[in-house]
């Protein structure tokens, strides 16, 4: 018996889980000795070694399956079945956020004159820059899904330069986001208004982020062929999460920009 | 004004059911009677008529509120820092 009969990937053994949760324990405790001790020097070294780890984790993941084959149909259907409920985890985590917000907002109290948005709040024109996002994230919801068929259809070519367009949606959107955060009149402790603002957009935000830094990876998988035409899951899974951080923005800019105004 | 706080003459009842606050908590009934009151005196100050049925209000959020809830609120009035809009 010199090869296996099963499906499955036994993993070899790695470092990557542990330095993993060694910089989850740096960070958290690093943001406890920012917040109260004004000293950074853990929360920095803990956001180094969680980047480390991720860039060497994921690297680890792209020879197994790439260059090792090791991703059988069986291994991919298990990736699946991860991204799946990783961003069904996430939509709980916005679940609260939004939870927060309809609290607040649906039963105002006096402390806020008994309206919402509250006394002394102007809140941002869903009409002006917001609907501009709108319009981006819907944007890069179509390139990424001609992306996706030209990969499928074996159009190198025209799934670079529309990858490439959804990518730059993306850095659009948060280059607009930001300068929006500048622009507004009221900040995070501007009461129960500002934390729920900050806090859902911001998350928000971070996703985008996050989402484009995976896009990006995808971009450069694919200019060093990684992809076959029937096999790419890494770059369907950045496209599920993409999705799910436009329809993330749509509940954020109905809920809070607009009914919320 | 200062001459409107003191409470007005005649028999003082429990505040009626409000079909509008059904509930336990009754926060917004004291809020709102508070808010009506102090809408109403501005009003009738204003068409210069008398303030004689803002009693009601008067009656009905002095029974409900909390006297703290009524000073503090009577405090962020002078200061222009009350939040409601009257």
């Amino acid at each position: 018996m010199t090869h296996q009969t099963h499906p499955y990937h036994m993993v070899n053994p790695s470092p990557w889980p542990l330095t993993g949760a060694f910089s989850a324990l740096l960070m958290t405790s690093g943001l406890a000795m920012w917040f109260h001790f004004n000293s950074t020097i853990l929360l920095s070294l803990g956001m180094l070694t969680n980047l480390l780890t991720m860039y060497q984790w994921w690297r680890d993941i792209v020879r197994e399956g790439t260059f090792q084959g090791h991703h059988t149909f069986t291994v991919q259907k298990g990736l699946r079945y991860g991204m799946i409920l990783f961003i069904i985890s996430e939509i709980f985590f916005f679940a609260g956020f939004f939870w927060a917000f309809y609290h607040s907002s649906l039963a105002p109290t006096p402390e806020l004159g008994g309206c919402w948005p509250p006394t002394g709040i102007i809140p941002l024109n869903p009409l002006e820059v917001p609907l501009l996002n709108t319009a981006v994230l819907l944007a890069s919801g179509v390139t990424i899904t001609w992306a996706h068929h030209s990969l499928m259809e074996g159009d190198r070519m025209s799934m670079l330069q529309s990858l490439l367009i959804t990518i730059m949606l993306g850095i659009y959107f948060t280059l607009l986001q930001a300068s929006e955060y500048l622009e507004t009149p009221f900040t995070i402790s501007d009461g129960v208004y500002g934390s729920t603002f900050f806090m859902a957009t911001g998350f928000h935000g971070l996703h985008v982020i996050i989402g484009s830094t995976f896009l990006t990876i995808c971009f450069f998988r694919q200019l060093n062929f990684h992809f076959t035409s029937s096999h790419h899951f890494g770059f369907e899974a950045a496209a599920w999460y993409w999705h799910f951080v436009d329809v993330v923005w749509l509940f954020l800019y109905v809920s809070i920009y607009w009914w919320g105004s | 004004g200062a001459e409107s706080q003191k409470p007005p003459p005649g028999k003082w009842w429990t505040p009626p059911f409000d079909p509008r606050f059904p509930n336990q908590n009754q926060t917004r009934n004291c809020y709102q009677n508070f808010l009506d009151y102090h809408r109403c005196q501005k009003t009738m100050k204003r068409r210069g008529k008398s303030a004689q049925p803002c009693e009601y209000y008067f009656r009905v959020y002095h029974s409900l509120c909390p006297i703290s809830w009524v000073q503090r609120w009577n405090d962020q009035i002078k200061e222009g820092t009350f939040a409601g809009k009257i």
